[in-house]
């Protein structure tokens, strides 16, 4: 990855990363690596457990990143929330995920990482997601916090990228 | 009698996909669009095996697999888990393996050749 990402969250509040997906779960751990401060870390396709496995393995430390974890409701029983994580019904639970952020925003997080836009169109289709997408983007914007949308380069899913790269601040490929 | 297998899948391409390789290898396959739908299916057939995405619309597939105990199942899976949660799941006495997305036809075609032969 040749981005610089703190420079473009610098610039930008809200950036949409497109990733090819052979360097996808490499491109993950970089970006969070590369970020200093809270991160709250949505994600949609890995669980609680595995991202905390994968950062570790990559020596990323987790202590400063709130999960929210909208998969493992789907595969195992879990609880609402343990300590560093809350768990939401599924990835198309649109308003679940949206309260869950919105505590994120409420409490000033540096940043948002929004893993992915891929998986939402899983469980919805593209109108609501590019409804929830306009939303959150419109609620960063009163906020300090700055948000980095991932969406995977796929062919099947172009309108989607194409809409919601007219909400965020810029749209990054990540080649 | 051919062994049949029930493809239970969201994206068409993967069910389509896997179905001819199946079909291909001498098994019977019927398909289902999703956890409701596979279970619907299976009061008329019941397969020898199940190969089920996990990320799926509707009913979540934890909800959907509890309700068929006596079935092998192999996930098919673009969601990442981590070491201890595939040992949680394989320890579910029927749910027998997993495939990662995207998968090759060798992986495929061992995997359910392992369960059901």
């Amino acid at each position: 990855m040749k981005v610089n990402i703190k420079k473009e969250l610098k610039e930008n509040q809200t950036v949409l990363f497109i990733m090819p997906s052979q360097d996808y779960n490499r491109d993950v751990v970089k970006v969070v690596k590369s970020l200093k401060g809270n991160i709250g870390y949505v994600t949609l396709n890995k669980t609680f457990d595995s991202l905390k496995e994968t950062f570790k393995k990559a020596k990323v430390k987790t202590e400063n990143i709130l999960f929210i974890d909208a998969i493992s409701k789907t595969i195992k029983s879990v609880p609402d929330q343990t300590e560093g994580c809350y768990y939401v019904s599924s990835p198309g639970s649109l308003t679940e995920i949206s309260i869950a952020i919105d505590r994120i925003i409420k409490h000033e997080f540096d940043y948002l990482i929004f893993d992915s836009l891929t998986n939402m169109l899983v469980y919805e289709s593209k109108a609501p997601v590019a409804k929830f997408v306009s939303s959150l983007v419109n609620k960063i914007r009163g906020s300090k916090t700055k948000a980095v949308f991932y969406a995977l380069d796929v062919k099947e899913q172009a309108a989607l990228i194409e809409q919601s790269g007219m909400f965020v601040d810029k749209v990054i490929e990540l080649k | 009698m051919a062994k049949l297998i029930m493809v239970v899948d969201d994206e068409e391409d993967i069910r389509n996909t896997v179905r001819a390789i199946l079909e291909r290898e001498g098994y019977n396959v019927k398909i289902a669009v999703n956890g409701d739908d596979c279970l619907k299916k299976l009061e008329d057939n019941k397969p020898d095996l199940i190969l089920m995405d996990i990320m799926m619309p509707g009913t979540p597939v934890r909800k959907v697999v509890s309700k068929m105990k006596d079935i092998k199942i192999i996930y098919l899976t673009v969601v990442q888990v981590s070491d201890a949660e595939r040992l949680e799941l394989l320890s579910r006495k029927n749910v027998v393996g997993f495939i990662n997305k995207p998968f090759n036809v060798h992986d495929l075609v061992n995997a359910v050749r392992g369960v059901i032969g």
